[in-house]
């Protein structure tokens, strides 16, 4: 494809870099070339642009793959496709663990082409950059042969040189945008033997192109910092609840190399209030699903020197303090039950339970309790007695539940997801339920079975019922309300958005401007009588249909400013 | 908030604007078929009946982008919010937008009204589209409740529109230059060759040359000849077998499949018998060229904005979530053309091939990730 492409057929090597074929007393290349010579033909082969573009089509192969192959941590059907559910089955599933398909933007091959395409763009730049500083700085150079430039114009004037100069000069500077570098060659340095005015622009297309693929490496670094000094962490709080920021309150969270323990501001945060407001969209029915408007949450932030900020998080408006931004992210009721012992009234289990949208059911949350781990415990005769588990497994409807068909029968989903006269559905679990597992409860739950089921309660606010034969009372107190916040640190923020700006920045003028050059030659009236023969012509590397444009009307614009030349002149 | 009556007056109007452009584009190429080629082959001049027609197609297109904008803004008046939050909103405006960038690049910039024709078609397709994903016009959620959504989906949308005339232009380049290319290798006649944009930009340092190197005189052996190089059977046959191959993967509906073959397969034909009146593929590459890098910019600056507002909504600027990653890799492609064009070995045919891969990436971003892909832009899916 190019004179380094020489194949290295017949058991020749490749001869040493750049080595022009017919240079004739070279000494004989060696047979075998040395690391430093592949290194340097690598290094050449990696600036090459057809390279740089066969990066960018594997870039852009990764990023499909990506797209259709559920990715770990963004689509939850990753599972599905290992265990065959889903995807072209388990086997194939195998084969694409180990080419990391469902990771591919953490994967090491993902990482190597990004690592090579920055390489190549180095490899491009480098010599851009010099070429661009020396370009940039040298001052318009005189124009020989103008007229046979493909756009001239000539015109004769009674002006004087100098005059016609000094038009010109105004005539390319008149609009502020479009500027022109301006140089006057007296006749004795002009190539022509003229006065000349050279002038020359468009140096920003260049100069654009730079900016944009510098961007780049702004973008990386500002992708690199977020990463390795970044934090971010998923915490839910019902109402009325305070959690202090501390890598133990988090749920869940990811944590940047170098983001350490003392790094957490500490702040307490306290949900103070929740509420979810909607549209009175979602139909007229029985079950109405109206669009959410606004799910808004009042919290406080303490700092550990006592200090108390008051906020209001809601999507799209994250709270910022501290150098950690809180975001709203989920949201949901929370049921507050009280299970008692009947015959002393004496609490053995108060709590809130934070519950979560019920998949598939409308207006319909659930979630699971443990009440009690169970196990051996001294009884008051002074033997032993076996404690079962006990859990609850809930339905929550925010308003009056009523029954709709779905694909498992007659289901009963809530009427509204907006609080109403709220009941919880609930059934107790006695048995051996395996909750001292360390797993969530949810998953845990599958493996109950209907003998462990010994009570199914509705309840509505306020209400108890007897249960586990009436050795119990099980309380709804209340139903509240829990918020879900995204709380993060992301350091390399504001250089990531320096980056997307000198994306913009360099792009337009790259694809928009275009280097140019003009010259404006003058040469004094050959017979020695007063006036010049001017010669416009210009010369431009991009678009040259809009270059010839340009030069007409600046050819107009001069012929206007200067006095025309006697009518009865021949035209040299 | 939401007033049916102006909901049913924006679907009313949207019908109009539907059957307003498919007369418009009957008309155009009625006036391409009324058209003269002069014996140099470069341009094609319509006769009194062309120019007539013409001018009735042009009034067509601009009427029906006036009912269309009546029916966008119905339909903003309807749903009491920005008139793009849902599939069938976008592609609307999108096909809205491509007409106005024609009317106006196309058209009016580069002075190639007969083939606005071409820039009808995607658009109406587009159109047809949307009203197999209507939707009543409703409230957004929260995420979607933001000024984000008149910054972000604004710009997709009026990039998206571009790349579709860009990709119209790439195509006629594409039929233009191989019959170019055939015309001038089957020719044995003395200065007989045309010459095709890819070989004009092979001699030069940079893709659109130097001032000074006039493009070479342009013959034509005469206007049927670049049609009898190009077949008149793989033109209807390979679009309209795609098409309905792909209308039965999908609905899995034979009367949809051939309805869309038939129509495929009619445009097929029309391109074909207007390879001859289309301008030089010079000149079709500039216009591709000149949409793509008008169009490169907005997407840009559409995804780096989706990325501001995902740091805003979502807490993180990036999450290669289906939708992100759709709209990287057909950035990534469309940088690849522009890139190509000043690749040596890869301008011309191969470089206009990245930009139809451009083009299908966005489409695939646009339909399958929405409708196939559960990701966190599946709000935005019909």
């Amino acid at each position: 494809m190019t004179d380094l492409a020489t194949p290295a057929s017949g058991g020749m090597a490749p001869a040493g870099p750049a080595g022009p074929a017919g240079a004739s007393p070279a000494p004989r290349p060696p047979a075998i070339p040395g690391p430093l010579d592949v290194l340097r033909v690598a290094w050449r082969r990696l600036r090459r642009m057809s390279t740089a573009l066969a990066l960018l089509f594997a870039v852009a192969a990764a990023a499909i793959v990506g797209t259709f192959v559920p990715q770990e941590g963004i689509s939850p059907a990753v599972g599905d496709w290992r265990s065959g559910a889903a995807g072209p089955g388990a086997g194939a599933a195998r084969v694409m663990d180990a080419l990391d398909l469902f990771g591919i933007f953490s994967s090491w091959w993902f990482l190597a082409l990004v690592v090579l395409l920055f390489t190549s763009l180095t490899g491009c730049l480098l010599p851009r950059y010099r070429a661009f500083a020396r370009v940039v700085r040298r001052p318009p150079a005189g124009g020989r042969n103008l007229r046979r430039l493909a756009e001239h114009h000539e015109l004769t004037t009674a002006a004087e040189p100098e005059e016609v100069l000094a038009a010109a000069r105004r005539v390319l500077r008149r609009t502020p945008l479009r500027r022109y570098r301006l140089r006057v060659l007296a006749p004795g340095e002009s190539p022509t033997g003229h006065a000349q005015l050279a002038a020359e622009r468009g140096h920003w297309r260049e100069g654009g192109s730079l900016c944009f693929h510098t961007a780049f490496y702004v973008l990386l670094l500002g992708a690199v910092i977020g990463q390795s000094f970044g934090f971010t962490g998923q915490v839910n709080l019902v109402e009325g609840q305070t959690k202090t920021d501390a890598r133990l309150t988090y749920q869940s969270s990811t944590v940047g190399r170098f983001f350490a323990l003392d790094d957490h501001p500490g702040f307490a945060l306290t949900l103070d209030d929740h509420d979810v407001t909607y549209y009175d969209d979602g139909g007229e029915g029985a079950v109405r699903t109206p669009t959410v408007r606004a799910y808004r949450s009042e919290i406080s932030l303490t700092d550990p020197g006592g200090g108390v900020t008051v906020a209001q998080t809601r999507v799209n408006h994250p709270v910022r303090h501290d150098g950690m931004t809180i975001y709203q992210a989920r949201s949901g009721y929370a049921a507050h039950l009280v299970l008692r012992e009947k015959a002393t009234g004496e609490p053995v289990a108060d709590t809130v339970i934070p519950l979560g949208a019920a998949a598939g059911l409308p207006n319909t949350w659930s979630g699971q309790e443990k009440l009690s781990l169970g196990g051996r415990f001294q009884s008051d005769d002074g033997g032993t007695a076996e404690l079962p588990q006990m859990a609850l497994d809930m339905l929550l409807f925010p308003s009056a539940p009523t029954v709709v068909e779905t694909a498992a029968g007659p289901t009963p989903v809530g009427s509204s997801p907006e609080l109403g006269e709220p009941l919880r559905r609930g059934s107790l679990y006695l048995g051996d339920l395996g909750l001292e597992q360390a797993r969530p409860l949810s998953a845990i739950r599958e493996a109950w079975t209907p003998d462990q089921r010994v009570d199914d309660v509705d309840l509505a606010v306020g209400e108890s019922v007897a249960v586990v034969g009436g050795l119990y009372t099980l309380e709804l107190a209340g139903v509240d309300q829990w918020s879900g916040f995204q709380v993060s640190h992301q350091p390399g923020r504001l250089l990531l958005l320096a980056g997307a700006v000198l994306v913009l920045v360099g792009l337009v003028p790259s694809l928009y401007a275009y280097r140019r050059r003009i010259w404006v030659d003058v040469r004094s009236s050959d017979d020695g009588s007063e006036g010049s023969t001017v010669v416009l012509a210009g010369v431009a590397l991009q678009r040259q249909q809009v270059f010839a444009e340009e030069l007409d009307s600046l050819h107009h614009a001069l012929a206007g400013a200067l006095p025309a030349a006697p009518p009865e002149r021949p035209v040299t | 908030m939401n007033d049916p009556q102006l909901a049913s007056t924006s679907t009313t109007l949207f019908n109009a604007a539907l059957v307003t452009y498919i007369v418009a584009m009957v008309a155009t190429f009625f006036r391409l078929a009324y058209t003269r080629v002069r014996p140099a082959g470069v341009l094609a001049s319509p006769t009194t009946v062309g120019t007539r027609v013409g001018y009735a197609a042009t009034a067509l297109t601009v009427a029906g982008a006036a009912l269309h904008a009546g029916s966008i803004g119905t339909r903003w008046a309807a749903a009491g919010r920005v008139p793009w939050a849902n599939m069938y909103e976008y592609s609307s405006i999108v096909a809205f937008l491509a007409i106005v960038a024609g009317l106006a690049l196309v058209q009016g910039k580069f002075g190639y009204g007969h083939l606005m024709g071409f820039v009808l078609f995607p658009a109406i397709l587009m159109m047809v589209v949307a009203t197999m994903l209507y939707t009543e016009p409703g409230p957004v959620q929260p995420a979607l409740d933001t000024y984000w959504i008149k910054i972000h989906t604004a710009g997709a949308m009026t990039a998206s529109s571009i790349f579709m005339v860009a990709f119209a232009a790439t195509a006629l380049y594409l039929v233009k230059d191989i019959a170019e290319r055939r015309v001038a290798g089957s020719s044995t006649a003395f200065g007989g060759s045309t010459v095709g944009a890819a070989s004009v930009a092979g001699t030069l340092e940079r893709p659109e040359g130097f001032v000074g190197e006039e493009p070479l005189d342009q013959v034509e052996a005469s206007p049927a000849a670049q049609r009898e190089v190009l077949s008149p059977v793989l033109f209807p046959v390979v679009p309209a077998v795609v098409t309905a191959a792909f209308v039965m993967l999908v609905w899995r509906s034979p009367v949809g499949a051939l309805a869309a073959g038939s129509v495929m397969a009619l445009a097929g034909i029309a391109t074909w018998y207007a390879v001859p009146y289309l301008p030089p593929a010079a000149k079709l590459d500039a216009l591709a060229y000149r949409t793509t890098a008008f169009a490169f910019p907005i997407w840009t600056f559409a995804v780096l904005a989706g990325a501001v507002w995902a740091e805003e909504a979502w807490g993180r600027y990036w999450g290669w979530d289906p939708k992100e990653t759709g709209s990287f890799f057909t950035w990534v492609i469309y940088a690849a053309y522009l890139h190509a064009r000043s690749t040596r070995g890869w301008r011309g045919q191969r470089a206009a091939w990245v930009a139809v891969g451009g083009f299908a990436a966005l489409m695939v971003t646009y339909f399958m990730v929405n409708l196939w892909i559960v990701g966190l832009h599946s709000y935005a899916g019909v």
